[in-house]
């Protein structure tokens, strides 16, 4: 093995797997290696293989051709349980944790076995021992807490000294634990705290990490393994890689530096949109003011918890503010009202379009015309043919890759779902439209589309409030910059084109 | 990433800086769901008729299809309305109830006001249907037992306004040649049944109420965010269902010149099955008019054919119940729902 001829060991290794589905290749002979008390980065876009390659790792997906060896000895691995017992866990962006269910009965489910005596479960020892692995992650969380209401980081780490303490259950020195995007639901804080354990639970295990954000994955690997089309691109050490280099790898062709495509970026016209006055809600945020002008894109900064998603909340009518007013060119919103706040014009593009943003069942053009169907009528009856030019026109203008306007939005990769919900707002002549993590989960390429969508917006006159998934997303989107803090606005920072403010500038008023 | 994985390996191909190419594999799925659910359904429908042709020549004469024409008709006009309870990703287990209680009000009426019989018990089922939308969505109990609970009223009111079944009086048959005459030379029931089933399909295909109702089933949390009024076509959607089931009660009333307090126990089961059969997802969103079109004749066929080839009454109701769960499992759109419950 040409590993351990280079003096380090295998854990384990993927060679030459490949899996078909119908009409598609997901992996194509691909090669993949963990190495014993590493992390490595594996990144690549949507669709590049990631996903079936650690469902193969778990046991979810059986490979069509190659093999899995485990410290040098192949294995099959028939479903999670085996892989489990061999050592290798993952944890999910979604979680898997069962929210009633306290920490303690979480971190042992299903293996409380150990845990018996005289045919009943023993609390004072899970519980002692569930106070011991969690100190093992640095988690002090009292272990008779419902999952439901610990945080998202605190989760995280229960479910991975889970997946640590069943290694150790089946007797696995070494064990794998794979991070499919662990940061997305974490704050800054949280994210720094994570990579801290991570790096120090090298000293036992190996870690597979799964990000779309590349400065985390640079910054916290050891080696970074690039997938593109189901195919090995290059594996890099991580100490001499360059992002953009990465993106290239990923992607196929090299970015422009005008990422976010600030030369596009326009002064904003003197018509306000939005007038927000005295805006608050008891123990979310304190009574806030701003306005949003025609074209002028508005970035919320802050961590979770400063009241930047309950704000946008408030603005959608999806909760109701407890004082203060919204109005939107002219006109006071009715509070708590979704309904109010659409007619009069606002659109939003929630963080979780799959559950938020899109009817998943229905096709394409359906999702785009919905919106609008009362302006597609004639005669009293939505009108098929104009529902089909009304459907195609925003399509072709949103750059949505679909096979055809009846396609399910289900059947789409998330850039184009995505695309899909910006086109219904657009379609329906929004003055204002809030975006939540518009880019959050999609590939780089997409991303692009994404930036280029916002920019035109912003020409059209669109005025927009946004957050994003990182703090050079926001500064280079937007027009100015709210920075908010423990529920109360901190700072207003300009961002003009060739004059914007460094993360490091402001990243004091965020924390 | 649990739900989005299955899209990510056999959705996209990110290939060139062309990230959403759509690839075969997805045109293919594609071009699968455009094979309708519908077209499984007659499918079925023609092997049934084929095996109960070859059973007995006499299927196929004008008497008997005529006879399952009728059936299906009735259980069409509930099943339509069952239908709409269902795309909201709801159900309607009042219908039961409601056809039994219109049934005999039906009857009494048509002896004493003739003719407003019939928009009496139209307003009737209106009412009722906003009476269990309103349940629904502002006292806020699932549709599932709030109508269990109207359902429940509803049989024992239907039992206390005439205990037993009651007969319409011969002087007043006239007031029911409006549904059991056959003035186009097809029974009037037909044709009214073919009008009540236009109506229907240009309110769910035309309508912004109609495409808000298969909005909400699809994804009740994206409706209202996106400030479709969800109070308003819940309720509407309710209102659709109890009036399938006045109006069947009423035409089933004229086809047996009476009331019966009982008319409508077994059409809570056989509406859904109709609905189910036919490809409507019980979760909502996915389904329509001519899938329930189809279920309807399905089931009236499976019936009538079985008596008609001589298959043992006791044993009829497993093969109809095993036809049920193979037609469900032969036009569900799997790909269409993330968890079968």
């Amino acid at each position: 093995m040409s590993a351990a001829e280079a003096g380090v060991r295998d854990i384990l290794s993927v060679n030459k797997v490949s899996k078909s589905y119908p009409g598609v290749v997901a992996l194509e002979g691909v090669d993949f290696a963990v190495h014993a008390h590493e992390i490595v980065g594996l990144v690549g876009e949507n669709g590049a293989g990631k996903s079936t390659l650690m469902k193969i790792l778990i046991g979810l997906v059986q490979p069509d051709l190659g093999t899995v060896s485990l410290r040098d000895r192949e294995v099959v691995l028939r479903d999670p349980a085996d892989a489990v017992r061999y050592g290798i866990g993952m944890v999910f962006q979604d979680g898997t944790l069962v929210p009633n269910l306290t920490v303690m009965e979480n971190l042992f489910l299903c293996h409380e076995r150990g845990f018996r005596r005289y045919g009943f479960l023993s609390t004072g020892q899970m519980r002692a021992s569930a106070r011991e692995l969690l100190a093992r992650v640095k988690v002090s969380v009292d272990v008779d807490t419902p999952v439901a209401e610990v945080s998202s980081a605190v989760r995280q780490m229960v479910e991975i000294a889970r997946l640590l303490w069943l290694s150790r259950l089946y007797r696995q020195e070494n064990p794998i634990l794979i991070l499919d995007e662990p940061t997305t639901v974490l704050t800054e804080g949280e994210r720094d705290t994570l990579f801290s354990i991570l790096q120090s639970l090298k000293a036992e295990a190996s870690i597979i990490l799964i990000s779309h954000r590349l400065q985390e994955i640079v910054e916290n690997s050891d080696r970074i393994v690039i997938l593109k089309d189901g195919k090995n691109v290059t594996e890099i050490p991580a100490a001499q890689a360059r992002i953009a280099d990465i993106e290239q790898a990923m992607v196929g062709h090299a970015f422009s530096a005008d990422r976010y495509r600030q030369d596009e970026q326009r002064e904003p016209g003197p018509r306000v949109v939005l007038n927000v006055d005295g805006l608050s809600r008891a123990g979310a945020f304190q009574p806030i003011s701003f306005a949003v002008r025609e074209g002028e894109i508005v970035s919320l900064v802050g961590l979770v918890g400063s009241g930047k998603e309950e704000i946008c909340r408030c603005l959608n009518g999806l909760d109701r503010a407890d004082t203060g007013t919204i109005t939107l060119d002219g006109r006071i919103l009715a509070p708590g009202s979704p309904h109010d706040a659409v007619a009069s014009g606002e659109g939003h593009i929630p963080i979780d379009r799959r559950s938020e943003g899109l009817a998943l069942a229905m096709s394409v053009a359906e999702n785009v015309n919905l919106l609008v169907l009362r302006q597609l009528r004639s005669l009293g009856l939505i009108s098929p043919s104009r529902e089909r030019r009304n459907a195609q026109r925003w399509i072709e203008q949103c750059r949505i890759k679909t096979p055809s306007p009846a396609t399910l939005c289900a059947n789409l990769s998330g850039g184009n779902q995505q695309k899909t919900v910006i086109a219904k707002w657009l379609s329906s002549r929004v003055k204002l439209l809030v975006l939540d993590h518009p880019t959050r989960g999609i590939d780089v390429g997409a991303k692009d589309d994404i930036y280029r969508i916002i920019r035109t917006l912003a020409r059209e006159g669109i005025a927009m409030l946004i957050m994003c998934d990182t703090l050079e997303e926001d500064i280079g989107l937007a027009n100015r910059l709210l920075i908010l803090k423990d529920g109360a606005m901190v700072r207003d920072v300009p961002c003009p084109p060739r004059g914007k403010p460094t993360p490091a500038d402001i990243i004091g008023d965020i924390v | 990433m649990s739900a989005s994985t299955d899209r990510e390996t056999q959705g996209i191909n990110g290939a060139g800086g062309e990230p959403g190419t759509p690839t075969r594999g997805e045109s293919i799925r594609a071009r699968r769901a455009q094979v309708p659910a519908i077209g499984i359904a007659v499918g079925l429908l023609a092997v049934l008729v084929i095996l109960f042709t070859l059973g007995n020549r006499n299927f196929l004469s004008l008497y008997n299809l005529n006879t399952i024409a009728y059936y299906a008709a009735i259980l069409l006009v509930v099943g339509l309305g069952q239908m709409c309870a269902i795309l909201i990703g709801g159900i309607d287990l009042s219908i039961g109830g409601l056809m039994s209680f219109v049934s005999v009000v039906f009857v009494v009426a048509v002896k004493t006001v003739g003719f407003w019989a019939y928009p009496l018990c139209i307003l009737i089922g209106i009412a009722f249907g906003y009476l269990n939308g309103t349940i629904l969505t502002r006292v806020r109990i699932p549709s599932f037992i709030a109508t269990l609970g109207t359902g429940g009223i509803m049989t024992s009111l239907a039992l206390l306004v005439s205990p037993l079944p009651v007969d319409a009086p011969a002087s007043r048959y006239a007031v029911l040649d409006l549904v059991n005459a056959s003035a186009l030379g097809v029974g009037n029931l037909l044709v009214l049944t073919a009008v009540i089933f236009v109506v229907f399909f240009v309110v769910l295909r035309f309508t912004v109420t109609g495409r808000g109702i298969f909005a909400i089933g699809s994804n009740i949390t994206m409706s209202w965010m996106s400030g479709i009024d969800i109070v308003r076509t819940r309720n509407i959607a309710h209102i659709l269902s109890s009036l399938g089931a006045a109006l069947a009660a009423i035409f089933l009333s004229c086809g047996q010149f009476g009331g019966d307090p009982t008319l409508g126990r077994v059409y809570i089961l056989n509406s859904i099955a109709a609905v189910v059969v036919g490809g409507t997802a019980l979760t909502g969103g996915t389904g329509g008019p001519v899938n329930t079109l189809i279920g309807a004749f399905v089931l009236s066929t499976m019936e009538n054919g079985m008596n008609v080839v001589g298959v043992n009454a006791y044993f009829q109701q497993s093969i109809l119940g095993a036809v049920i769960i193979v037609s469900v499992f032969l036009t569900f759109d799997r790909s269409k729902v993330a968890v079968v419950k």
